[in-house]
């Protein structure tokens, strides 16, 4: 072999070594990002869940924690996700499928908004698709009722001239030509102005008209019949046009709270809200809020629902009632008393360290409410026809 | 030697050059793979590349809060939050005004995810035309809303004379003002259109005085013809009407103090501002209405359009929870809003909401009551009638020097404030000036001359010298010889650069303008570029109580926009 053929081969095994080389040391020192797994069945199981406003925080802060604990099913980690949404939104967006992607499950305001669903699926589908019954059926979490919510100053005034606090001395009041100061309040303080939520953007607004009602007929059943009633309808539109805010826009108890008594004297709210908001109302105006229960009680059940179509897993399904169940436990409903939502767990007192029921009882607040004349859930056409008449007589659309 | 030897000759000649070849192409392929090793190694080593948000949320904002939504929008970008699959989440600004805001969301135009107009009355007014756009009244393209700052509207006035009208022992009313602009013929007020909520609001309050109520407003109340001769009465009082851009309103109250207004309508936050910043100007102090006053509720909702994504939720969600945070909050709270979050007391050590700032955070006392959407839609509608209307002259440069992209932007903008002006009632009349006065459009309602005024805009051509005094004075004497006192008398001058060319002297004009003036006339001028002369224009605008802008390329179209709002 002469000197240019070792050279030759020389240069050839040299490259070789190099190829070779380069190519193991790229493969084991490869760290990039990892080859996508197939779906593994110990991928974690998300739970979606659509929640009504009045909970959401509660069930967020519950969610956080649950995600964090690591719960599993299965072997499977769960993850919960929270969307709030209000309860007459959700339900339009059920009827109109517009929830896109279908959650989990659905915590309502009410046990009756998910009869109203079911109802309106049951046309189309022949089915439900949240369960009334069995393992998957809609069980309460928290309970809170409409009570109403009063500026002090204006209490006073109200309960000297008509006794007690009422849909009717409302609507006396409402009506009063010379304002506050022809009540006995002062006049800078304007014209009585009634705080409810806009019906057709809260579900507690078209509850509040349903209470009325049973207040102005004395029962709890209310009919088509009752809210088409000319006289009903006129002194129910008295009280209502002492809204201060009439262009559409969702009137809550952080309202109540932001802008005080000048848009709002009085107002019939949801409990849980109103003491949630106590403190603030405190700081900003100076005049605390009263609590005074209506006659007739209007209740929320705020009900986990599973949604029982195909769209979701059984294994996502199973994978919500684990937190539902988280939901349900003492130290779970314990916290929900610092959101003035009072516990379904009947093991689970009001009263306790951080309870909004407890750092409130001057102002009105009871953990025991002594009349239970409960309002009942009137069917689909009470509510559209009290709708429909709202946006033609009150907001004037 | 045959042919079989010259072939191994040339097979030896070959073989070199194949082994050389194949030897550079091992040689190659080996750097190659080393190469590509090397950087494969290197980039992991590098770790992931940190992702940055493929979009941002787009949030309109109404202009009067720009500045404090610019600082909270810096803010939560410079705290880089991620969503959970790593992308960064960003908040992108942009200003436009309530009305436009919609008009995009409606004609699907919108290239924002999230509004924050200054009231929720907008988003009202938005739901109910989406769900009529759609024939379904129940449809909704308002999202999750929160507000994170609120401001009462208030009449914004000097001291001393809200003392000559016995403030602060007595509360004053918006009759109160009224009565006074109706007694003093130097009473010089002003409120903005009805395209924002403190102009609507003002309008509002103007409607419920004019129908003798303090709720309850019915469309019939609106069209009564008694409402409408009240409200038109009133009107007659308004000096011009105010921007909606309430910032550059306060930064014109900070510049020319009393001289500027007597009163104005704005948010409290704004009275705060003026205050704060102030030097030897008297102060402003905030009337809060006795008959009821009106909030500025500054929302922030999300909008539930086709283009929305999930990572827009996200960063929503995010954003929200930001402004809410304390952090935020006390920004708010600084910049003189009321912050949304009530465990921030008002009266705190921190807290511009003063008496030294002119403003009292236990007011209001009442509000007046917000009807209904569709009554507020016709009273937006019906204040075009009840307005005081104006007799304005557009007085175009048509210089040499505004040859070009110069002239082709100025008529762009002329066409914006044809536009804007939607009333047809309005008389609008042109005068184009170069080395002389030339080819003016005669005074009408743009009922009439719309066209003729669009077509003139169009046919303006550039060349010869500037003779501004003589096509002001030209606007001047046509606008005294009609001697109309029941309208607003307006010149809106725009120049590029030196006056050159007049018969008349400035210190004529300005003395004309001071001593002929039996029917008042407010001229406000545009220098547009930097070769027009400021101190020229000064002298002009301010005998009439107009005002100078500063315009150039790229604003001279926004400029006019605003101008419009004034009429």
């Amino acid at each position: 072999m002469n000197r240019t053929r070792i050279i030759f081969f020389a240069i050839i095994g040299l490259a070789l070594l190099i190829v070779i080389g380069g190519l193991i040391w790229s493969q084991v020192n490869r760290t990039g990002p990892e080859p996508i797994e197939p779906k593994a069945s110990n991928e974690p199981l998300e739970v979606q869940i659509t929640c009504a406003l009045p909970v959401a925080d509660w069930v967020q802060e519950a969610a956080r924690e649950f995600n964090a604990a690591g719960h599993k099913l299965e072997g499977r980690a769960i993850h919960v996700t929270v969307t709030p949404m209000d309860g007459l939104t959700a339900k339009g967006r059920y009827e109109r499928d517009e929830m896109a992607p279908l959650p989990t499950a659905w915590i309502p305001d009410s046990r009756y908004l998910v009869e109203l669903v079911n109802a309106a699926y049951k046309e189309r589908l022949g089915r439900d698709v949240f369960l009334t019954d069995g393992e998957y059926r809609a069980r309460p979490l928290v309970i809170s009722l409409l009570a109403w919510g009063i500026y002090s100053s204006r209490a006073d005034v109200l309960q000297a001239r008509y006794g007690t606090i009422s849909w009717q001395s409302i609507h006396d009041a409402a009506l009063a030509p010379g304002g506050w100061a022809e009540l006995g309040g002062q006049s800078d303080w304007g014209f009585f102005k009634l705080a409810i939520s806009n019906p057709r953007k809260n579900i507690s607004g078209l509850a509040a008209m349903v209470a009325a009602a049973g207040e102005y007929y004395g029962r709890t059943n209310i009919t088509g019949e009752d809210v088409t009633n000319p006289q009903f309808q006129k002194w129910l539109g008295e009280i209502l046009s002492s809204m201060s805010d009439l262009s559409g826009g969702t009137y809550t108890v952080a309202d109540l709270a932001l802008f005080g008594y000048t848009t709002g004297d009085a107002g019939q709210l949801l409990e849980s809200d109103l003491l949630v908001n106590m403190q603030g109302i405190q700081t900003r105006w100076a005049d605390p809020l009263r609590i005074v229960y209506p006659e007739y009680v209007t209740w929320f059940d705020f009900p986990f629902t599973v949604w029982m179509g195909p769209e979701t897993t059984a294994a996502e399904k199973n994978a919500a009632l684990e937190f539902e169940k988280y939901l349900l436990s003492a130290e779970v409903q314990k916290k929900a008393l610092a959101y003035g939502l009072r516990p379904a767990n009947p093991e689970v007192p009001v009263t306790g360290e951080g309870s909004l029921f407890d750092q409130w009882a001057g102002q009105g607040v009871l953990g025991v409410i002594p009349r239970t004349t409960a309002m009942r859930s009137p069917d689909r056409e009470v509510l559209q026809t009290l709708l429909r008449w709202f946006d033609l007589n009150v907001a004037g659309r | 030697m045959g042919s079989h030897s010259k072939r191994r000759v040339s097979s030896r000649n070959v073989q070199p050059v194949l082994g050389a070849l194949i030897i550079g192409l091992f040689l190659v392929i080996g750097l190659c793979c080393g190469t590509y090793a090397l950087i494969d190694r290197l980039v992991d080593r590098a770790g992931p590349t940190p992702q940055v948000a493929a979009s941002a949320l787009t949030v309109a904002c109404s202009p009067e809060k720009g500045l404090a939504f610019a600082a909270l929008v810096e803010r939560f970008n410079a705290q880089r939050f991620k969503t959970p699959d790593g992308q960064v989440m960003q908040v992108v600004s942009l200003q436009l005004d309530p009305e436009a805001m919609l008009t995009a969301v409606l004609s699907g135009n919108a290239d924002f995810q999230a509004m924050t107009p200054d009231s929720s009355v907008w988003l009202g007014q938005l739901d109910q035309a989406w769900g009529r756009q759609r024939g379904d009244e129940a449809a909704t393209v308002v999202g999750e809303t929160v507000r994170y700052a609120v401001s009462p509207v208030v009449i914004a006035t000097w001291e001393s004379l809200a003392r000559e009208m016995g403030w602060p022992e007595r509360a004053i009313s918006w009759q109160d003002l009224l009565a006074r602009a109706q007694s003093d013929p130097n009473f010089r007020w002003s409120h903005p259109s009805t395209s924002s909520a403190s102009g609507l609001l003002a309008t509002l309050a103007e409607f419920y005085a004019g129908a003798g109520k303090t709720r309850g407003l019915t469309i019939e109340d609106v069209k009564a013809q008694t409402t409408l001769d009240s409200v038109a009465a009133l009107e007659r009082t308004v000096r011009y009407y105010g921007q909606g851009n309430e910032p550059a309103l306060i930064e014109q109250a900070l510049k020319e103090g009393r001289a500027f207004l007597d009163a104005f309508v704005v948010q409290e936050q704004m009275v705060v501002y003026f205050n704060t910043y102030r030097r030897d100007q008297e102060r402003l102090v905030a009337l809060y209405p006795v008959e009821g006053a009106l909030w500025e509720d500054h929302p922030l909702a999300l909008l539930e359009t086709e283009g929305l994504t999930p990572f827009h939720r996200q960063v929503f969600a995010r954003f929200r929870d930001f402004l809410l945070s304390t952090e935020a909050q006390q920004l708010i709270l600084r910049h003189g809003y009321r912050p949304a979050s009530l465990s921030i007391p008002l009266s705190g050590p921190d807290s511009p909401l003063t008496a030294d700032n002119g403003v009292n955070p236990a007011e209001p006392k009442t509000a007046l009551q917000i009807p209904g959407a569709n009554v507020v839609q016709v009273v937006r509608e019906v204040w075009w009638y009840t307005k005081r209307h104006t007799n304005v002259y557009l007085v175009v440069d048509t210089s040499g020097s505004m040859r070009g992209e110069k002239l082709a932007q100025a008529q762009e903008a002329l066409h914006v404030f044809l536009d804007q002006i939607q009333g047809d009632m309005e008389r609008v009349g042109m005068i184009q000036f170069s080395s002389g006065v030339y080819n003016v459009i005669y005074l009408d309602e743009l009922g009439h001359n719309r066209a003729a005024l669009e077509s003139a805009v169009d046919g303006l051509v550039a060349g010869g010298d500037t003779a501004l005094l003589d096509a002001v004075y030209e606007a001047f004497t046509r606008l005294q010889d009609l001697g109309d006192t029941d309208r607003i008398n307006a010149i809106v001058a725009m120049t590029d650069g030196r006056e050159n060319n007049s018969s008349i002297s400035l210190n004529t004009l300005v003395r004309r303008l001071e001593r002929d003036s039996k029917v008042p006339v407010v001229i406000f001028c545009i220098a547009y570029g930097q070769d027009a002369e400021m101190d020229v224009l000064q002298a002009i605008a301010g005998p009439t109580g107009g005002q100078v802008y500063v315009g150039s390329l790229e604003t001279i179209r926004d400029l006019y926009k605003i101008l419009s709002t004034y009429f």
